[in-house]
């Protein structure tokens, strides 16, 4: 411990005269939530590393992050010290809120860690794979109840996406949507919906114990240690990663941007951060600068359109 | 090893001194931060958990258990000498609590809550230890149908305290429930009554609302009086301890509150306020001393607070059992745990046997600890009312926004505060209760979204909500509930059911 | 609260005007919640009960209740009140807007001290001179402890970042 203290000193010291950033995090969202994880993480590993010497987290929370977002973009405007956590979930809020500050307005930097959707159903349920629970979605998709999170959220997408995929009319899911992680599985366990949706993580312990049943997930292909099929595998084109990233405000110049993007890809490479991902179960998901802002073009124009055919957005 | 090895092995290892250093640490910070208005022990939990990552596990894991007890307790001491509920969970406490503290009866309301709490927290960390397993199966049951009419339960029984006007009572009950449609209908993602203004989309914070109504309220009302009454209030009367009679009229709401608050935690949408209005309004039902309630009924007091303390026993059923974080507070530690290597689930008891009874028994500690920090603090805390009262009210509003913009450091949200605050006093000038308002704030989206959850799972059939057992079992109660008091009225005894109802302010 | 003042006695049984500005309120805050729901109606679902319908009866509700408080202000039926004194309301709504409108540009220190002080002389103590800079540096105490100690995201402003 004291060596290790020692040395992130040393680092720091040394760090010191190249990267004097100061960042600020801003997390627009409450204390405890993913958002204001994934910043207070960040804030930790970039002064372990030495990164940066005084990283501050603000948190701005509120409706899905777009509050937070809109205040960063105007008040940041060209502040290269400036930092913002966000995610998928920011996409969809921006477009069912009819936000006026969007993504558009900041300059995202990379994509730090995802989480892949997963479909289950209770052990005690007769439905045995993912072409059973789309044959009965055919059938009546009233009667199929999905439990997920918050309407137009990412798990509501992923039932759009899904029934769009397998022909069905995706205005006519029966969508039950809770607050939080917690209750909806609760109400799975309890079968008290047919199906639930959720990312991985949630449901890990209960597919793990035998008390749920894992019929397929959104991801691009298989996960080590998860057995189930994709849902790409089972002939239904759904890919939906539920990610997290950090973005610079507007207005940067490129040497700045650049400064910026080096900062985070060397947080990113860091032992430390690598140990905070394996800690805090989050799968490395790391892509930045072009890459990443055309992967987030794509999603947001794929969100809009499903958003449109569920019927959240006009 | 045997469950109660486990225990035993847990407890002596969390009773090495340092570790009881790290235990008493963690209950001050917790209360320093959870004494805070607004800052609920979920917030409180949030906030400090960064201050554990330093220690090893076992100390980590006693300092994190002292912040979550502390942070509860923290917001009753508020809520009892300033009514100043910290959190939605001691709303109910502020209600008789206050009265006992202008009475000069503020040490033994604060001992009673103390007391309480340590009860109820050790016997619901008890039965979490014993029967968690067989709860969750009974809390699982529970799906929207039976959460619809434990809410409606909820709403006519905490309707016998809105005070003695049943006119008064009901707008301030529809008031709340108006403000409780402000924001994103959470099942169809549509804005409600937000007028396009982004601040309004998550609705109206409860402890926002409640913050404002009780603290602020209530000092521009004071405030208003002009300089009539004493400058300094008495802050002693009799003993600062509980007497014989406090204790005799303490032990049953105890006893009563965490029977209560404990299965109503252990329900994934139970809520920690649902099981103390139930207790309140059992205790009202119950007291030997119908007239004090409403002028500060001990009872009043000590259920509530039992419930409130059993019921956060009660959310780590689920969490321990299932994985399921119930509340915000329970989301929060998981996040804990996490950091623990321990990854709760159904397998947590059989593959982390140490971390949990280690947990467990860090409650049991953390617990006692509480007390025994707590306990020779009243005569201090009581103190507090002698301050003058320019310096009381302005120390009230610093704290109260203090904690307001600690959540959440945003100009609109103080706005909110001022507004709410302004409401508040005009209907305390007109004799409107003020705890239906946020009564109706947290019940009304809990029932609706319940009774549209189980609409919808039943594709608009309404027979579904009366085909199960425990779901009828409730109607049926709530019903009786609502009826037997008219009966009783109608009979002519209406006189000692209006006093029993009296009113809060 | 005993609202139920022997020298206003005599003027029971006369019309109430604050209880009729009550109902109208309360009518108000009915129609606003017709009037806004009526956008979101049709986006039910599977339920009948959709997103307009609770709010929809919440108004209906308010609507009796308005009914009903008019009816009590019209019998006399309504509580009299005390007397209220305005001035030391004005001074702590004052000291609440004053902070509001500070807290962002002079940080939370300067803007709850004058909070302090304000409240402090809405119930009568008016030296601002002396308990405007007291009120700050209880204010700049608090702030150490709660943002410096405790990690509480409380606004910076000139005078904390002397400590930052």
């Amino acid at each position: 411990m004291k060596q290790f203290f020692l040395a992130s000193i040393v680092a720091g010291a040394l760090a010191l005269p190249a990267y004097a950033a100061d960042y600020t995090i801003m997390a627009p969202a409450a204390p405890g939530g993913g958002w204001d994880q994934t910043a207070r993480s960040l804030q930790a590993a970039l002064q372990e590393e030495g990164i940066s010497g005084n990283v501050q987290v603000v948190n701005v929370p509120g409706a899905g992050g777009t509050i937070g977002i809109a205040q960063f973009a105007s008040q940041q405007k060209g502040n290269p010290n400036a930092l913002i956590v966000g995610g998928y979930v920011m996409v969809g809020a921006i477009l069912t809120n009819q936000a006026p500050v969007t993504l558009a307005d900041v300059t995202p930097i990379a994509r730090l860690t995802g989480e892949y959707e997963a479909i289950v159903v209770p052990a005690s349920s007769e439905i045995e794979s993912i072409d059973q629970l789309i044959e009965a979605l055919k059938a009546d998709p009233g009667a199929v109840s999905w439990a997920g999170g918050s309407a137009g959220g990412t798990d509501h997408i992923a039932v759009g996406l899904l029934a769009k995929a397998a022909g069905v009319d995706p205005t006519k899911i029966n969508y039950i949507a809770y607050s939080g992680g917690g209750e909806a599985l609760a109400a799975i366990l309890g079968s008290q919906v047919t199906a639930g949706i959720s990312s991985y993580g949630e449901f890990q312990s209960q597919v793990e114990s035998g008390a749920l049943r894992l019929l397929a997930i959104s991801s691009d292909e298989r996960i080590e240690g998860v057995d189930a099929p994709t849902l790409k595998e089972s002939g239904y084109d759904v890919v939906l990663q539920n990610w997290r990233m950090v973005a610079a405000p507007p207005g940067l110049t490129d040497e700045q941007k650049a400064a910026v993007l080096a900062d985070v890809e060397k947080l990113a490479t860091s032992a430390t951060w690598q140990e905070t991902l394996k800690t805090k179960g989050w799968a490395d998901t790391y892509l930045a600068g072009d890459a990443f802002e055309e992967q987030l073009a794509k999603d947001i124009s794929a969100t809009e359109t499903i958003l449109k055919d569920i019927g959240l957005v006009k | 090893m045997s469950t109660f090895e486990f225990l035993l092995q847990g407890l002596v290892s969390a009773s090495q001194p340092m570790n009881l250093v790290y235990a008493l640490i963690g209950v001050t910070l917790g209360t320093a931060v959870g004494v805070l208005p607004g800052i609920g022990p979920a917030l409180t939990v949030a906030l400090l958990l960064p201050v554990t990552y330093r220690l090893d596990p076992t100390g980590s894991l006693i300092m994190f258990a002292g912040i979550y007890y502390g942070g509860m307790y923290g917001g009753s001491t508020t809520s009892i000498l300033l009514n100043t509920p910290g959190e939605s969970a001691s709303i109910v406490t502020a209600l008789e609590g206050n009265k006992m503290a202008r009475a000069g009866r503020g040490g033994p309301a604060l001992a009673t809550s103390a007391i309480g709490s340590f009860v109820a927290g050790l016997i619901a960390t008890l039965l979490l230890a014993f029967l968690a397993p067989y709860v969750v199966q009974f809390a699982i049951q529970f799906g929207p149908r039976e959460y619809f009419a434990l809410m409606l339960l909820a709403f006519v029984t905490v309707s016998s305290a809105f005070g003695d006007s049943t006119l008064r009572g009901l707008t301030a009950l529809f008031v709340g429930l108006a403000f409780s449609v402000v924001g994103i209908d959470q099942l169809t993602g549509q804005a409600r009554l937000s007028f396009g203004i982004p601040d309004l989309l998550d609705g109206i914070e409860v402890t926002t609302m409640a913050v404002a109504m009780f603290a602020i309220g209530e000092t521009l009302f004071i405030a208003a009086q002009g300089f009539r009454g004493p400058e300094i209030v008495q802050a002693v009367k009799g003993s600062v301890w509980m007497n014989r009679e406090d204790w005799a009229r303490s032990w049953k709401p105890w006893l009563r509150g965490t029977f209560i608050g404990f299965p109503i935690g252990a329900m994934p949408a139970g809520g920690a306020e649902i099981g103390t209005f139930l207790s309140y309004a059992t205790e009202q039902r119950l007291t030997k001393h119908p007239e004090e309630f409403g002028h500060g009924a001990i009872e009043g007091v000590a259920g509530p607070e039992a419930a409130n303390n059993a019921s956060a026993a009660g959310t780590l059923v689920p969490l321990l059992t299932l994985g399921l974080p119930t509340t915000a507070t329970a989301a929060i530690m998981l996040a804990g745990f996490q950091q623990y290597g321990l990854q709760p689930g159904p397998l947590l008891f059989a593959t982390n046997p140490q971390l949990v009874w280690g947990l467990i028994a860090s409650l049991l500690i953390a617990n006692g600890m509480l007390l025994i920090l707590n306990l020779p603090l009243i005569g201090l805390w009581v103190k507090l009312l002698t301050i003058p009262k320019p310096w009381l009210y302005s120390g009230i509003l610093v704290f109260a926004t203090l904690g307001t913009i600690g959540a959440n450091p945003s100009v609109f949200e103080l706005g909110m505060l001022l507004a709410f605050g302004l409401l508040g006093y005009v209907m305390r000038v007109f004799g409107y209760p003020i705890a239906p308002v946020v009564v109706g704030l947290i019940l009304g989206p809990l029932a609706e979204q319940q009774l549209r959850r189980a609409l919808a799972i039943s594709q608009g059939d309404v027979t579904y909500l009366f085909t199960s057992p425990i779901a009828v079992v409730l109607f049926v109660v709530a019903a009786l509930a609502f009826i037997v008091p008219l009966i009783l009225r109608a009979r002519g005894r209406g006189e000692v059911l209006s006093q029993m109802a009296a009113n809060e302010d | 609260m005993s609202l139920d003042h022997p020298e206003t006695s005599t003027e029971k049984r006369r019309p109430d005007w604050a209880a009729f500005a009550i109902a109208a309120v309360l009518a108000v805050i009915a129609a606003v919640i017709f009037f806004d729901v009526a956008r979101v109606k049709g986006t039910a679902g599977y339920s009948q009960v959709g997103p307009a319908t609770v709010p929809e009866w919440i108004a209906f509700g308010l609507i009796g209740l308005a009914i009903w408080t008019a009816i009590e202000g019209f019998r006399g039926d309504f509580p009299k009140r005390d007397r209220q004194e305005f001035g030391p309301v004005v001074w702590v709504v004052a000291g609440l807007a004053a902070q509001m409108l500070l807290l962002k540009t002079a940080g939370f220190s300067i803007a709850t001290g004058i909070l302090f002080a304000l409240v402090a002389a809405g119930f009568g103590r008016r030296k601002l001179w002396l308990t405007v800079p007291v009120g700050i540096a209880f204010c700049l105490a608090i702030w150490l402890i709660f943002a410096g100690l405790l990690q509480l995201s409380l606004p910076a402003g000139p005078l904390e970042r002397l400590f930052l």
